[in-house]
């Protein structure tokens, strides 16, 4: 009951004053629980120009229960699982260290910084966190080349 | 107050008629801090936990309900401090602030404009407001009314009336305004020729009225001309753009097309490129393998980037069989790699499956170990039992005996040793041979409690 108030509120702000380089809507109009976020790379990142979409789902229990993060997009990035789910690991969405207060425009803006600064030590994709700290010229390359080919969109050209 | 205690009184306390105040519009911003942590909205009934952090009533509530470890460990959401008391009491400034801000009047969309601190918009909607919508006083409608449109006979509104003029029903409570602005057969003039004409017709005269200030036909492809519909026509006649229309139409359907495929060759494109890029670096390796036990000292290969043309100059260079044709060169090669691909892939899942056996093989010993272990484990706390029951015969035995025996015993007893009397067990009948035991046992018992 509570939860739905709350997600709309949290809705409502940020398709109102939307964070920098992120867009937000419902995947289906009906359903408040399942949101498609679409997030532009930041610059000064190999992921600048691309455009990944996101899906955010919200459990019933929202806020008691932390909201899960995937990537739809393919990324090449050490936090963010390089399968068909692209599950991505953030510290604050653990189960004990969500706390009800935080806001959705926290979590995705803390996702997005991820983008811009990857946290090997915190790696859900061993090789790509082993290869951002040893071999970063080659890193960058790859997601370069991966945000053009999956995230290019119009972007690209 | 303890947490039980505070979630018995939240039931019941939400009834008809209260305005849901996390349903408002707030006019202005609020600060933060006069956000709850679990709604977001400015505090309502707000209370207080031990580590002083405030929630909602309702919402604090709804925390503990569902929160995970049962309301006997409750934590507080904000900072995870174990807490077991509620305070109702928060400083009055937080309640005063959080009942200042202005909100909108639940019924605006009825049509009250009023903007009032919250604290005042119930006795605003129940007093005041005259958009409020009331059930209506015939008991057989279902309808709502708003409260200025509540006749004072208590006569039903809803009931429907034919228009006389246009022949439609109409809510006795719309009438009035039907009549007046929006009845279909109400005259009016067109703004551009003065004509008189019915009010739903206005729509069609002014799209066929001779005096409308129309644009060319042509405005779209850059005719800035305006001037009456009448004297378009004359103009339509003579205008170039006009008789360029069909032209510039058939120019953008080449276009759109053109861009079309554009587009589907920009894919095509791009698979090929890819395509190409993974033969490129096949070649690459490739003569890389050739040239690897050919001439070592040819430090190119190593080196330089795999540009196109170092490429097929280094394949010629190190590979003299392949040079009168390279081509169906590469083509049996690439295949023999396929072949050897296909080869590695099937000695991989080999090896997988080889080692799925070898793992549930190991879990399995480790579990015989572990079931081992345990049968052990309980023979040793089987002989422990009997141990422990062995040692405790003597003593049920005394028990037994002191009951049996005489009160001038056990008032020597009592005597011997005042630490002894607390325990259930009973005094120890002969002192003097029994002694050490039962100091160990004092002693054994003030331990364990």
């Amino acid at each position: 009951m509570g939860s739905q108030k709350r997600i709309a509120k949290e809705l409502a702000e940020l398709t109102e004053s939307p964070p920098d380089g992120i867009i937000v809507e419902l995947a289906n109009e009906s359903n408040l629980y399942e949101w498609k976020v679409f997030m532009d790379g930041p610059e000064d990142s190999p992921y600048h120009k691309g455009r990944f979409e996101l899906k955010l789902t919200l459990p019933t229990e929202y806020p008691f229960k932390p909201p899960t993060v995937s990537f739809v997009t393919k990324i090449y990035h050490p936090n963010v699982t390089n399968d068909d789910k692209g599950s991505m690991c953030l510290g604050m969405l653990k189960a004990d260290e969500w706390k009800p207060s935080s806001r959705l425009s926290a979590v995705l803006e803390f996702a997005r910084s991820l983008l811009g600064e990857p946290m090997p030590d915190d790696a859900v994709e061993g090789r790509i966190a082993e290869q951002y700290r040893e071999d970063r010229k080659r890193y960058e390359e790859i997601a370069r080349e991966w945000t053009r080919k999956y995230a290019g969109g119009a972007a690209s050209s | 107050m303890k947490l039980d205690q505070f979630l018995a009184m939240e039931a019941g306390s939400d009834h008809d008629g209260v305005i849901d105040l996390r349903g408002l519009e707030y006019i202005s911003d609020y600060d933060d801090h006069l956000m709850c942590p679990i709604c977001h909205c400015p505090f309502i009934r707000p209370v207080r936990l031990g580590c002083d952090h405030v929630f909602c009533q309702t919402c604090l509530n709804f925390a503990i309900r569902t929160f995970a470890d049962g309301p006997d460990n409750f934590t507080c959401p904000t900072c995870r401090a174990p807490t077991r008391d509620v305070y109702l009491n928060v400083p009055r400034l937080l309640t005063n602030m959080c009942d200042d801000l202005p909100v909108r009047c639940p019924f605006s969309s009825e049509g009250c404009k009023e903007v009032v601190p919250r604290g005042h918009i119930q006795s605003h909607a129940d007093k005041y407001c005259e958009y409020k919508l009331m059930d209506c006083p015939s008991p057989s409608c279902e309808e709502k009314t708003r409260k200025k449109d509540l006749s004072t006979e208590g006569k039903c509104m809803h009931e429907l009336h034919k228009c006389l003029r246009c022949d439609t029903d109409i809510m006795e409570q719309d009438y009035e305004e039907h009549v007046k602005y929006l009845c279909p057969s109400l005259k009016t003039t067109c703004p551009d020729c003065q004509v008189t004409v019915f009010r739903k017709a206005l729509r069609e005269h002014i799209d066929a009225c001779p005096e409308a200030i129309h644009p060319c036909a042509a405005s779209k492809y850059g005719c800035p001309i305006k001037m009456k519909r009448a004297e378009l026509g004359a103009h339509e006649q003579s205008c170039p753009l006009i008789t360029m229309g069909p032209y510039f139409e058939a120019q953008n359907a080449r276009l759109d097309s053109m861009e079309h495929t554009v587009r589907h060759l920009q894919q095509r494109n791009e698979i090929l490129d890819d395509g190409l890029a993974s033969i490129r670096s096949t070649l690459f390796e490739s003569s890389r393998a050739f040239s690897a036990p050919n001439n070592n000292n040819d430090a190119l290969a190593s080196t330089s980037t795999a540009t196109n043309s170092s490429n097929r100059r280094r394949s010629s260079i190190t590979d003299p069989d392949s040079s009168t044709n390279p081509f169906t060169n590469a083509t049996t090669y690439l295949l023999s790699l396929h072949e050897s691909l296909r080869e590695e892939v099937a000695q991989l899942s080999h090896a997988i499956t080889d080692l799925d056996a070898r793992a549930s093989m190991a879990i399995m010993n480790e579990c015989l170990r572990l079931k081992e272990d345990m049968a052990h484990t309980n023979a040793a706390v089987n002989s422990v039992r009997m141990q422990v029951q062995w040692l405790m015969n003597p003593r049920l035995h005394q028990g037994q005996r002191a009951q049996n025996g005489n009160d001038s015993r056990s008032a020597t007893s009592a005597g011997a040793g005042a630490g002894v009397g607390s325990s259930n067990s009973g005094p120890v009948p002969i002192p003097g041979l029994l002694r050490p035991r039962r100091l160990s046992d004092t002693g054994r018992e003030g331990t364990k409690l």
